[in-house]
């Protein structure tokens, strides 16, 4: 049980392994020879302090047009009238007074409004869980990234409208706009994620003698994990301590005799018949299971109370991870979780209700754990999902909801955090604010017609919303195209965005 | 112990009183050999060097007498093999170049022809590859030295032989147990496959023991040597036969029969989820997943129908709907029976009763979607996932390309807004003279959906009247819906909406991209992950036609899959053929292994295994998906690899785990409920999940018949791996079974058990 890595090359390495077999678990064990390692590794060097990227996905699509509202009359923008114009009929509108006001000094300090639901969560006037994230705003702790997308190149409305301009493949298809999101690719299917991408050009620089892998996910596995020599360590959430989370069970801590005989047996049989592939694969996994659970056998516990949801205990069992940073020996993590059920189309004001107080307790427990923790600044925690929606509703009354759109508001959260803000790019003509235009049939409306819904062409490409992230974490700009080969097609510089330092 | 031994003891006997019935009949048929033979690649005399030249060569030509030879990426290269037998129509697509790199980097190269030679030595095909890498995972290779290179046919692989890439030379090492294949060579693989076991010969319908075995694990929820003793009487095709007409579900086990769960459950006092109701657990047993899922599993332990809930399960993980967004347990029941119902019927028919079917109808909004407030959530998914998917297919499942080498889109947003329209207006059945099972204050998930559901008026009307266009695609016909012209009546919109409907169903059924694309996800979920276009090809012709010019036949379907000579064969040894056993073939598999039973061994097990952490850790829990995208998606690669895996989305660390956990709570103890800790809940108890348990009687009988255990492993290998088990991993376990005491033959048979089946080879069903 505490075999290592190296120790399982080794034995490998001594198998009469077959050509394929040798080719899996070399990739798998990310044991490439020096010159491919060293072509990958390149020039993302280490060195620097603890630093750590959360991704929360927000699965489903979220709408994030009754996230973040205009909460101004301004008459020269899309102000809160355009907003409710296009939503109040069907009863999908949030009322202004119920808005969580925040100023926006890159608007013109005008001022827009969170969902109710991001703000302090009280029973009979008192505050249950925490303040939500909204406090954070105000704080200069949370930044918003308006209208976000998967983009191929930047997009005018006339260029969507034309077959000529190339446009992300499936628009609006959940589970392909999911995968440009978490690949970072839009012009075509990609089989590794960003976040597995930086671990495969980061992780031997910066964990050098890491026990577990740079990537975890507390939801199972993603794209976004995947690496080409990377494997992401994928766990339960808190509900399972972190000794137990990858524990065998049938063993117990000393075995002996007929049970250490099993015990041998059983991590003997991964390193044979490695020649099928799928056999190969399926042992690669239990071994780095099995190595992880040695690292995690020491507890650590965290001080903030996280609320007692799916997404809270993921966000708890993250902090927990980052708290173990040094019996683990890593120096840069990056981490997965996931709150679903944003399909809305129907049902969406109780479900956002719902879903948003989920997430911004969970989110904010996370913060103030990190501020405990001492760590605040070293971690970033920001969103994704699939897509926003149609700002034209679907349905109408107490189902009401809508449908798949594009572009989405995203918020990043974090000590580092340049927040109480909006950042993004304009359109490519330069017109327009960091906020789309709330009018169906728009500028910023793929749709003209009769029955345009309202969905966002998005000014700001995940490429550069997510590159912003890995400069910070330290991806060497020598890795960027490789990492995001289609950031070249956007103006500006790497790490353009400038909500992180 | 002494009752399992009893038990055991019993059953041989029952076995042995079925056997002498048997030997007074004549067999059914004789299936054919299932083993194709085992590709060689030729190579030089003296060394693994393939012989190779550049182009494509005419059948006419003589193999290439050249000397050792560099090729370029980009560049086709001819390879020489022998040892093939061709179906007619098999061709080119029906092989596999693999290539590795100096890095362990793996690369595949599409064969694009194939042709006998005519002169010189017989029996050998001249195989044109392009050297471009059809997977696209890694960057090219080097071409800076020797690559290697194998052939996989069938499932089989080939010698693994050595071609220059760029150079000739470099460091690249021959695989083990490579020798020189050159023209004339005679190695033993030149013989067909592994030998047959000729057990009892005088009335054996399949003899070849391994073959069965794995034909079981592709077409049940696990082999028993109920079933296995079955097949060797009978053969597969009469199986087959006798399962397409086998009454499903099994007479004990009939589906549950819930009611709707009322809208204002909350004013029952006896049954809404509260610590007072009667029983406590009224809701669940009531309303919730539970009843199906209990009912699944019985069904998968003990089910005479085995071949209809397996292909319904594999149904049910394409028109995915779920008790997540929809949780109702009836409604779940609904969708099942429409599943089973045309699992060996006709695919347009399944469109049909499932686009009308209210747990879809729910899941996906069709149910909600209106000409005024249209939702096209089916609309888009029943194209997607349900039918055609995205991009236009070969008809062998490959992507069609345009001429800058991009994938064609089957539909727009356009198509997916149309369709939509066509799909307007129908509700929840609520019109009491219509509906049979309407029930005053439920919704109404067991009658179809209904066109214009509770409008009286012609003014209220729900189905969008205008003109609509539908899929357009080579040999497309009615490509459009044209407005109604006398939509003035109610009767006359519900004619037209049905009319509306079944155009558009008719359109997207004869689109091409079904057969290849419904056919390589069955091939998927019942026999490997990544199948050669060659048996996709095969299996989407039967589709298209089942031999009497009808499309759509899933009994066609089903056969192709299963009888292919792909999926046919003792022993398979393509470095990347067969799947990992998703969790609910994983449990079942081992479950029906070891006679599955009620944790006070005095019956038959519940079915209960879905609120256990030892099942639900392996993230597949039935009826519960986690979205319309199913457990994990047809097209998931396994990360570091260039493979279709499907399977492997849910096979994490965590979950790797989890699999460990779940055998070593059945093999080292028993699933009680509700807590691990509890007695046994008797039987008698209704809807008390009263815990699984196995039962190991006749293993403990061979293990103590034989001290050193290999008689023990000779039975596990048989029964778990159809004889696949190499001599180093029975070498491995052996020491760990006899580590036990000789005396102690229950933990013996635990330990080999639990070695075998949290193995990766058994977790691979190969």
């Amino acid at each position: 049980m505490k075999e290592t890595r190296r120790d399982f090359l080794k034995k490998s390495g001594g198998c009469a392994l077959g050509m394929v077999a040798l080719a899996t678990q070399m990739h798998h064990l990310g044991a490439m020879s020096a010159m491919a390692q060293r072509v990958i590794d390149s020039q993302s060097a280490g060195g620097d302090s603890y630093k750590a990227l959360v991704l929360l996905f927000w699965s489903g699509g979220n709408d994030g047009n009754n996230m973040v509202i205009p909460n101004h009359s301004d008459a020269t923008v899309s102000n809160y009238d355009a907003y409710a114009a296009a939503r109040n009929t069907q009863g999908l509108a949030i009322p202004q007074a119920q808005l969580l006001p925040i100023s926006v000094p890159r608007i013109s300090n005008l001022t827009y409004g969170l969902h109710p639901s991001l703000g302090p969560q009280t029973i009979n006037g008192t505050t249950i869980v925490n303040n939500g994230i909204h406090e954070l705003y105000g704080l200069g702790k949370l930044a918003i990234v308006p209208n976000v997308g998967n983009l191929v190149r930047p997009l005018t409305k006339a260029q969507y409208q034309s077959s000529a301009f190339q446009k992300p493949y499936q628009l609006f298809s959940h589970s392909d706009q999911v995968n440009q999101a978490q690949t970072s690719i839009s012009n075509t299917q990609a089989f590794t994620g960003w976040g597995g991408k930086l671990a495969d050009r980061m992780n031997t620089a910066n964990n050098p003698t890491g026990l577990i892998p740079m990537v975890t996910s507390i939801a199972g596995s993603q794209l976004f994990t995947a690496g080409q020599t990377t494997l992401p360590l994928a766990i339960a959430d808190s509900n399972t301590s972190l000794a137990n989370v990858l524990n065998p069970a049938g063993f117990g801590t000393n075995p002996t005799g007929s049970t250490l005989a099993r015990l041998n047996a059983f991590n003997a049989l991964r390193q044979q018949d490695l020649s099928a592939n799928y056999i190969a694969a399926a042992s690669h996994v239990t071994d780095l299971a099995m190595q992880a659970n040695s690292a995690l056998q020491t507890s650590q516990e965290v001080t903030v109370t996280f609320p007692a949801t799916s997404i809270g205990r993921q966000f708890k069992q993250v902090a927990r991870l980052i708290k173990k940073r040094l019996d683990l020996n890593v120096n840069r993590q990056i981490f997965y979780v996931q709150i679903g059920g944003f399909d809305t189309h129907t049902s969406q004001l109780t479900g956002q209700v719902n879903l948003f107080t989920q997430f911004s307790q969970a989110m904010r427990a996370f913060y103030d754990e990190m501020v405990v923790q001492g760590v605040s600044n070293d971690v970033t925690t920001f969103t994704l999902s699939d897509f926003g929606r149609t700002l034209n509703p679907a349905g109408s009354g107490a189902t009401v909801g809508s449908d798949h759109a594009w572009g989405n508001h995203m918020f990043v959260m974090g000590g580092s955090v340049l927040g109480g803000d909006f950042y993004g790019s304009l359109r490519p003509d330069g017109t327009g604010t960091y906020f789309p235009t709330l009018v169906q049939g728009g500028n910023d409306d793929t749709d003209s017609g009769t029955a345009p819904r309202g969905r966002w062409i998005p000014t700001t490409s995940v490429d550069q919303y997510a590159s912003t992230f890995a400069r910070w974490f330290g991806l060497s700009p020598a890795d960027q195209a490789s990492v995001f080969p289609n950031l070249v097609n956007f103006p500006g510089t790497f790490s353009q965005l400038n909500f992180l330092p | 112990m002494y009752s399992w031994i009893a038990s055991s003891a019993k059953r041989l006997t029952a076995i042995t009183l079925v056997l002498s019935a048997i030997a007074a009949f004549a067999f059914a048929q004789e299936d054919p050999d299932p083993n194709s033979p085992t590709p060689v690649l030729i190579s030089e005399a003296a060394s693994t060097r393939a012989i190779a030249t550049d182009g494509i060569l005419k059948s006419s030509d003589e193999i290439a007498k050249s000397g050792p030879k560099a090729f370029g990426l980009g560049s086709r290269v001819v390879l020489y093999a022998t040892n093939i037998s061709l179906l007619p129509g098999e061709g080119a697509n029906a092989f596999r170049v693999y290539a590795t790199d100096k890095n362990g980097r793996q690369y595949r190269f599409p064969v694009v022809d194939i042709e006998q030679i005519t002169k010189g030595t017989s029996g050998i095909y001249a195989l044109t590859a392009d050297l471009n890498d059809e997977i696209g995972y890694w960057s090219a290779p080097e071409q800076d030295g020797d690559i290697l290179i194998q052939l996989t046919w069938r499932g089989l692989g080939s010698n693994i032989v050595r071609l220059g890439l760029g150079q000739v030379g470099g460091n690249v090492a021959d695989a083990p147990g490579s020798v020189p294949t050159p023209v004339g060579y005679n190695g033993s693989r030149i013989s067909k496959g592994s030998p047959a076991t000729p057990s009892t010969p005088d009335f054996v319908g399949y003899r070849w023991s391994g073959d069965r075995m794995r034909f079981l694990e592709q077409a049940t929820f696990g082999p028993t040597p109920a079933l296995d003793a079955r097949i060797r009487r009978i053969g597969l095709r009469t199986w087959l036969t006798e399962q397409f007409e086998a009454p499903y579900p099994s007479a004990a086990n009939p589906y549950p029969n819930q009611p709707l769960k009322p809208a204002n459950i909350g004013t029952d006092p006896l049954c809404d989820g509260g610590a007072d109701d009667v029983p406590v657990t009224c809701v669940r047993d009531t309303y919730s997943m539970y009843q199906p899922q209990i009912w699944f599993f019985r069904e998968a332990f003990y089910g005479d129908a085995q071949l209809r809930h397996r292909v319904s399960w594999a149904l049910n993980q394409i028109w995915v709907t779920s008790g997540v967004d929809v949780q109702q347990g009836r409604h779940m029941v609904e969708y099942h029976k429409v599943l089973s119902k045309h699992a060996f019927g006709n695919f347009r028919n399944l469109m049909k009763d499932m686009t009308l079917n209210p747990a879809m109808g729910g899941y996906l909004d069709m149910a909600i979607s209106t000409r005024t407030n249209p939702n096209e959530n089916y609309a888009r998914e029943i194209m997607q996932l349900f039918s055609i998917g995205l991009f236009m297919l070969n008809q062998d499942g490959t992507l069609m390309l345009d001429g800058n080498n991009n994938p064609i889109p089957t539909y727009d947003q356009n198509v997916v807004n149309n369709l939509t329209k066509v799909l307007t207006g129908w509700g929840f059945c609520q019109t009491p003279a219509l509906c049979p099972n309407l029930a005053v204050g439920t919704v109404n998930f067991i009658d179809p959906l209904l066109i214009n559901a509770g409008v009286t008026t012609v003014g209220n009307n729900r189905h969008d009247l205008t003109a609509k266009t539908l899929l357009t695609y080579p040999g497309s016909t009615t490509t459009n819906v044209a407005a109604c012209t006398n939509c003035t009546t109610l009767p006359n919109i519900e004619t037209y909406a049905n009319n509306s409907m079944n155009q558009a169903l008719d359109n997207i059924f004869n689109h091409p991209n079904v057969g290849p694309y419904i056919g390589k996800i069955l091939i998927q979920q019942l026999v490997t992950s990544d199948p050669t276009p060659a048996y996709v090809g095969r299996v989407a012709a039967a589709f298209n036609n089942n031999g009497s010019g009808v499309r759509g036949d899933m009994k066609a379907v089903i056969r192709a899959i299963l009888l292919d000579p792909e999926a046919r064969g003792n022993v398979k040894t393509d470095p990347n053929y067969g799947k990992l056993r998703e969790p609910v073939l994983f449990a079942t598999n081992i479950l029906r292994n070891f006679g599955v039973r009620s944790a006070d061994g005095l019956s038959q097990s519940d079915g209960y295994l879905v609120g256990r952490a030892e099942f639900t850790g392996m993230a597949q829990t039935p009826f519960l998906s986690p979205t319309v995208f199913n457990f994990y998606p047809p097209d998931y690669k396994v990360p570091g690899t260039t493979l279709l895996g499907p399977e492997f989305a849910i096979m994490t660390t965590g979950t790797s785990i989890g699999r460990t956990n779940f055998v070593n709570r059945f093999i080292f103890s028993t699933l009680q409920v509700p807590s691990p800790t509890s007695a046994p809940v008797p039987v008698s108890v209704p809807n008390s999940p009263n815990g699984t348990t196995l039962d190991f009687g006749d293993l403990i009988a061979i293990s103590a018949s034989d001290a050193t255990g290999n008689l023990l492993l000779d039975e596990l290998n048989n029964r778990m791996l159809h004889g696949t088990m190499s001599p180093q991993m029975k070498a491995t376990i052996l020491p760990a079974v006899t580590s036990v005491v000789s005396t102690d033959n229950l933990g013996r048979v635990r330990q080999a058990i639990y070695l075998v089946a949290t193995s990766s080879q058994y977790q691979v069903q190969r």
